[in-house]
């Protein structure tokens, strides 16, 4: 069993009257690939916006290598090493597809000139080195998603949350990411993707978690999970009588 | 590449792929310099070739405080994104704190400057602390509201300001005085401003500082995942923005060796006019800025002139109009229709 | 102990008006999410309007309110069709063009009027009523009720007409509004229109207390904005609470302290208001970070 990066204690998130996530718990390893999975409204963006730091949580804590990150700041946990994508791609779009890169770049590398080559290499890994130059405001919604990862990795992360990466995207885009993210995770990147095809799903993950109101209702493998009954009836609905 | 070739990269952003062809596809400090050059030397032409014309000469060093003036706004205003009308106030800072040292301590002007953008740049980085984590209008109200206090301010401190009546420096010529006999001395000391405030806008947009403004500016969400501290960037901008801008206070003060409240934190004339000019040259370029003054100094000039007293606030009107238009048709400015023209053109290449 | 009562009501009055001059800002801002850095020049086109209706038909600006705020409500919508909607996803653009329209419309009325000081004496100019032993103006107590029937009026208006659940719907979630069938082009328009409209009533009812300049709309656009921070995006009553709380601390300020640092006074509270409590009293958690950006 590797070492354990990720640690999600009893996390739980309120907005006036309603509970967004609900006391969620469950703990990741370096290496590790997790699929997280729901109905829409689950809270699956909610939990990774208290994962990053976007939203504080209401209650419940949050390690990271065994820093206990629940108060930091997104840019905090960014340099500690979480990156992640968001569900709507947020381009930068007055820059060129490099410079967006070297915004994560940068992170680690405060030189124009070190963070313009790292970034460089992110766009390799995802395929966009040969748009380097190109305005970012030019590419299709799969080439955004790539970028965005491509800045993602500029941040050399130890954690990579992808928010529905594949969402609106045609097959082939769709099996370019599933290659991307495969091999990132082949090479070690430990990651957590929310993702609604489960065809997918079953592709990457040896483990899933599954949200249904803000509850997790399920944690396991793949398979069991899947056919698990009440996760079934969370997406399909109760049986009629 | 497969997923083989992806996967014996090893470990994250594996260099010796990429080798250094990264870092030949951006811009840096080095690349600006000879198009810097040219320009610095093209207005020391300028000035020379004017050299007694003194009414145009006394446009044109106008022309270069205010093109310094919005150089130095437009590394917060442009490339950060946070519009302030508030830099007249650092504008006066400056002014007053030369004025006073050399007045009361007969301390020279060229000594004046480092205690200048040092308060300039404190007073900014403590103002804009508690603003900063307001979008865009919030932002611009409170530097509104600012420049409001400051006046009240200045009014009310006469032993620094002089009140109404003004703070007033002597003539006594001599280049540690930073007063001149001759006209063009001062074009040139402008001339001068300039180009401090062009060659650290170069150097910060050719930096992380440069980038990490124009991420929190494009999408501080983004830019704040990507490990960017978001206050700390706007402060260390504002600082410098708010110290180039009171440097040019300096300057000012010896120029015309007369100042007064209402006339150096005026709304219209320094508080809004400054981000007009950067708005009309060309607001996230290094350049647009000082187009724009080389643009708007003359027109206003001759606009007053030409409308006088027959209609009263013509200038202001046609500003008003520009400023309409400008920002409904034009909101790259000159420099950025210049830019489409000139890509336009060598795409036909 | 007398003079307290003086300032205190004096507070209230100043506070009325700003009141009625916020709640049309607010209205634009909270809906929006547009500041106009123009409002305060409606106001000032009320306060001329009124005064063309006196000098040329001999009408009590009361009763010319009703031709100057219809026509200022019609000016306002066509000034938002034609300048603000184009730049709804440019925050900076709005505030140049807004600033833009600020200079065009103060300089154009400077240059139709001259510069010349104009002031209107009506019925109710010198009326001052006396209220246990203090004095009111009868002019400022009519705007304090001004702005009461304006506040109370636009918040049932939004909370029980289908035309202003619409403006708030779409105040809300922009997104979410479309969606339901709301024409959100159409329902800012006509936002704007009663943002201004109210602005220029705000100018009428003023005419017979301040002497008309081009430049009178500045003096309340600050304290406007103030208001607005203090009392909330968006909320009628944060308008008027907040309208008199910073009438009360600039009467205070200008008797207690000094009345040239009433501004000073009010940049300090506005910024106190920031720091504790930014959605302002009324207003909604966030909507100050909300800004232009996103509506989401």
């Amino acid at each position: 069993m590797s070492a354990i990066q990720l640690g999600v204690e009893g996390v739980t998130k309120r907005f006036g009257g309603l509970t967004a996530v609900n006391d969620v718990s469950f703990a990741l390893g370096q290496g590790d690939i997790l699929s997280l999975i729901g109905p829409n409204g689950a809270g699956k963006t909610t939990l990774f916006n208290l994962l990053t730091g976007q939203l504080a949580a209401t209650a419940g804590k949050v390690f990271f290598d065994g820093a206990d990150i629940t108060h930091y700041r997104p840019n905090q946990r960014a340099r500690l090493g979480l990156g992640r994508t968001f569900q709507i791609s947020q381009t930068l779009t007055s820059l060129s597809v490099l410079e967006n890169a070297m915004i994560g770049a940068f992170l680690h590398h405060p030189r124009i000139a070190d963070a313009a080559d790292k970034a460089y290499a992110a766009l390799e890994r995802v395929g966009l080195a040969s748009r380097a130059k190109e305005e970012a405001g030019h590419l299709t919604l799969g080439e955004r998603r790539r970028l965005e990862v491509a800045r993602a990795l500029g941040l050399e992360p130890r954690l990579l949350l992808l928010d529905e990466v594949m969402a609106g995207l045609n097959q082939t885009e769709v099996a370019r990411i599933v290659d991307l993210v495969l091999a990132l995770n082949a090479s070690g990147q430990t990651i957590i993707v929310i993702e609604h095809n489960l065809k997918v799903v079953r592709t990457f993950s040896k483990r899933v978690l599954v949200l249904d109101r803000g509850k997790m209702i399920a944690d396991g493998g793949a398979d069991s999970v899947l056919q698990d009954p009440v996760v079934v009836e969370a997406y399909v609905g109760k049986k009629k009588q | 590449m497969s997923n083989l070739d992806l996967a014996q990269s090893g470990a994250l952003g594996d260099s010796r792929l990429a080798g250094r062809r990264g870092a030949a596809e951006v811009w840096t400090v080095a690349n600006e310099l000879p198009t810097f050059f040219a320009v610095v030397a093209a207005i020391g032409l300028a000035v020379y070739l004017l050299s007694n014309q003194f009414f145009y000469l006394n446009l044109l060093t106008m022309a270069l405080l205010f093109g310094g003036l919005a150089v130095s706004w437009n590394i917060i205003g442009g490339f950060g994104g946070q519009f302030s009308i508030a830099h007249s106030v650092f504008f006066a800072i400056g002014a007053y704190t030369a004025g006073n040292l050399y007045k009361h301590f007969g301390v020279s002007p060229w000594i004046a400057i480092l205690p200048a953008m040092l308060l300039s740049a404190a007073v900014a980085a403590i103002v804009s602390w508690p603003v900063f984590r307001l979008r865009g209008p919030f932002f611009a109200i409170a530097t509104m509201a600012l420049t409001e206090v400051a006046i009240a301010f200045a009014m009310h401190w006469k032993a620094v300001t002089g009140g109404a009546s003004g703070l007033t420096i002597p003539y006594r010529a001599g280049l540690e005085n930073m007063i001149f006999q001759q006209r063009w001395a001062y074009a040139a000391l402008f001339l001068g401003y300039l180009a401090v405030t062009l060659l650290t806008s170069i150097v910060i947009l050719r930096s992380r500082l440069g980038y990490y403004l124009q991420a929190v500016r494009d999408n501080d969400k983004a830019a704040e995942a990507s490990g960017i501290p978001i206050m700390w960037t706007k402060l260390k901008g504002m600082a410098i923005s708010a110290a180039l801008t009171g440097i040019g206070g300096v300057f000012f003060m010896m120029y015309v060796r007369i100042v007064e409240p209402a006339g150096l934190l005026s709304l219209f004339d320094v508080g809004v006019k400054i981000p007009l000019i950067a708005l009309i040259g060309g607001i996230s370029t290094i350049y647009g800025p000082l187009l724009g003054a080389l643009i708007l100094v003359p027109l206003d000039h001759w606009l007053r002139a030409f409308m006088g007293s027959a209609v009263p606030g013509g200038n202001l009107i046609v500003l008003g109009l520009i400023l309409v238009l400008g920002s409904l048709f034009m909101k790259k400015g000159v420099a950025g229709a210049l830019r489409q023209v000139y890509r336009a053109w060598s795409r036909q290449q | 102990m007398d003079q307290f009562f003086n300032v205190v009501a004096l507070g209230m009055l100043l506070g009325g008006t700003y009141a009625l001059v916020s709640v049309g800002l607010n209205l634009i801002f909270g809906v929006i999410r547009i500041v106009n850095f123009s409002q305060g020049e409606f106001l000032m086109l009320g306060m001329y309007g009124a005064y063309l209706g006196y000098s040329t038909m001999g009408l009590d600006p009361y009763a010319g309110a009703f031709i100057v705020v219809p026509a200022l409500t019609l000016l306002g919508m066509v000034v938002y069709w034609l300048v603000m909607r184009p730049l709804q996803n440019e925050p900076m653009m709005q505030v140049f063009a807004s600033f833009g329209l600020l200079l065009l419309i103060q300089n154009v009325v400077l240059a139709i009027t001259g510069g010349v000081g104009m002031s209107m004496n009506t019925p109710f100019s010198q009326v001052t009523l006396t209220i246990a032993g203090v004095q009111f103006s009868a002019t400022r107590l009519i705007i304090l009720l001004a702005a009461l029937v304006a506040a109370g009026g636009l918040g049932l208006f939004l909370a029980k007409t289908n035309f202003g659940q619409a403006i708030r719907a779409v105040a809300q979630d922009r997104m979410a509004a479309q969606l339901m069938g709301i024409n959100v082009e159409r329902t800012f328009m006509w936002s704007f229109g009663i943002g201004t409209g109210l602005a220029g009533l705000a100018g009428v009812l003023l005419t017979p207390i301040y002497t008309l300049s081009p430049q009178i709309g500045g003096n309340f656009v600050m304290a406007a904005f103030a208001v607005v921070v203090l009392g909330g995006l968006g909320s009628v009553l944060g308008a008027l609470v907040g309208g008199f709380i910073v009438g009360l601390t600039e009467a205070f300020a200008g008797y207690y302290i000094d009345p040239e640092l009433k501004h000073a006074v009010i940049f300090i509270v506005f910024i106190a208001v920031l720091l504790i409590k930014p959605s302002g009293l009324f207003g909604q958690a966030g909507a100050e970070e909300v800004g232009l950006r996103e509506q989401s």
